[in-house]
């Protein structure tokens, strides 16, 4: 793996996880790989939910919130 | 289920949490079950992370629109996951207001998703007969991870009214995913003299996952007593049923949790299970042997197996 790759761990699964310590290069690889994936799941969903939830919100709200949501 | 068995429960669970299949997580085999535990922990924190202040912004809104406005917005609009994610987020009252409303379905999915370290609240606030049917939903749809993770936040009350309701089968496919030892015990010991037979028998009668998960639910109780009890109902049964559970525990690496319950039985139970003829057995021998050398009870073990040191 990456040396960045091991920071990033690092830095969003905190310095002091086991994990960090015990797994191979290549195991931490395909931890980094799973949780990338699942970080862009989760993004995808939440734009698409947050453009449908607009669209279901009076027209009189939908601007202020849609500045909320920062869409 | 191969290695042991709260371990092989635990990369379930991370795989859950990462949203693939348990053969994309042979990355973490080599941790220990806590270390994978502390894992997923870590990898939901870093999910929530992520996007939480867009879920607080989310949350936020929902405070100044009514609540039917919220409940068809969320229905129509958000997947479950997400609305998951933004009830963490919620003041507990009005996330439970808006559960009080929603579909059994649809929160049973949510509860999928579910943190429970965030969502304690929420659920002791939601209508009890609303829990139980959510919980009878996710029976239904075999999600005994999610259940595993959700009864470290169940009150004993609900854990009564969810036994009385679930079949011994599921009490014991729950009870395989607990995340706590000390949550499992405490909810086990809640459960009638009775119904504990009941789950002990089922787990004997089993297929060869039921039997595995009542030996893991026997290794992580943290009360002897209550071990020894669970053990003892096990030591009733006969002698065909007794060595198609010896027989399992090899297969599934789970001798250590056979020798934790020998250890905690009854005297007589004990006579009784030692009789074995399959303890004769060679291979049988060995594997005991291999399993009590490095098992926390050795010294006391290795009495029970062999008073003559032949162990």
């Amino acid at each position: 793996m990456r040396s960045d790759e091991r920071e990033v761990l690092r830095a969003w699964l905190g310095g002091d996880a086991r994990a960090l310590d015990v797994l191979s290069d290549r195991e931490l690889a395909e931890l980094h790989d799973a949780l990338v994936a699942a970080k862009k799941r989760q993004a995808r969903a939440l734009a698409a939910a947050s453009e449908a939830a607009l669209a279901q919100m009076p027209a009189s709200l939908r601007g202020s919130i849609g500045k909320l949501l920062e869409r | 289920m191969g290695r042991d068995l709260a371990s092989a429960a635990e990369l379930v669970k991370l795989a859950g949490a990462l949203g693939t299949t348990p053969e994309r997580v042979t990355f973490a085999a080599a941790l220990d079950r806590d270390a994978i535990r502390q894992l997923r922990q870590r990898v939901v924190d870093a999910l929530y992370d992520e996007h939480r202040a867009v879920f607080q912004r989310v949350a936020a809104i929902t405070g100044v629109l009514p609540t039917p406005l919220n409940v068809r917005i969320t229905l129509r609009a958000f997947s479950p996951l997400l609305a998951a994610r933004v009830a963490g987020e919620m003041p507990p009252d009005r996330a439970a207001e808006l559960a009080n409303r929603m579909p059994v379905s649809y929160l049973a999915e949510g509860c999928v998703h579910l943190d429970p370290r965030r969502a304690g609240p929420l659920i002791s606030r939601i209508d009890p007969e609303r829990v139980l049917a959510v919980v009878r939903e996710l029976v239904r749809r075999g999600e005994f991870i999610t259940l595993g993770r959700l009864l470290d936040v169940a009150s004993e009350r609900v854990v009564r009214d969810v036994a009385a309701v679930v079949c011994d089968e599921a009490l014991l496919r729950i009870g395989l995913y607990a995340e706590s030892d000390a949550r499992l015990t405490r909810a086990v010991a809640v459960l009638p003299a009775e119904r504990l037979r009941g789950i002990v028998a089922c787990a004997l009668a089993g297929p060869s996952d039921l039997r595995s998960a009542g030996l893991a639910l026997i290794g992580r109780l943290d009360d002897d007593r209550l071990r020894g009890r669970l053990a003892d109902y096990a030591a009733e049964a006969d002698d065909e049923t007794l060595t198609t559970l010896l027989r399992t525990a090899i297969d599934d690496g789970a001798v250590g949790e056979l020798l934790t319950a020998v250890a905690a039985m009854s005297p007589h139970a004990q006579r009784r299970v030692l009789a074995l003829p399959a303890l004769a057995e060679p291979d049988v021998r060995r594997h005991l042997a291999k399993a009590a050398a490095t098992h926390p009870l050795r010294t006391r073990l290795a009495t029970l197996l062999a008073p003559d040191g032949s162990y």
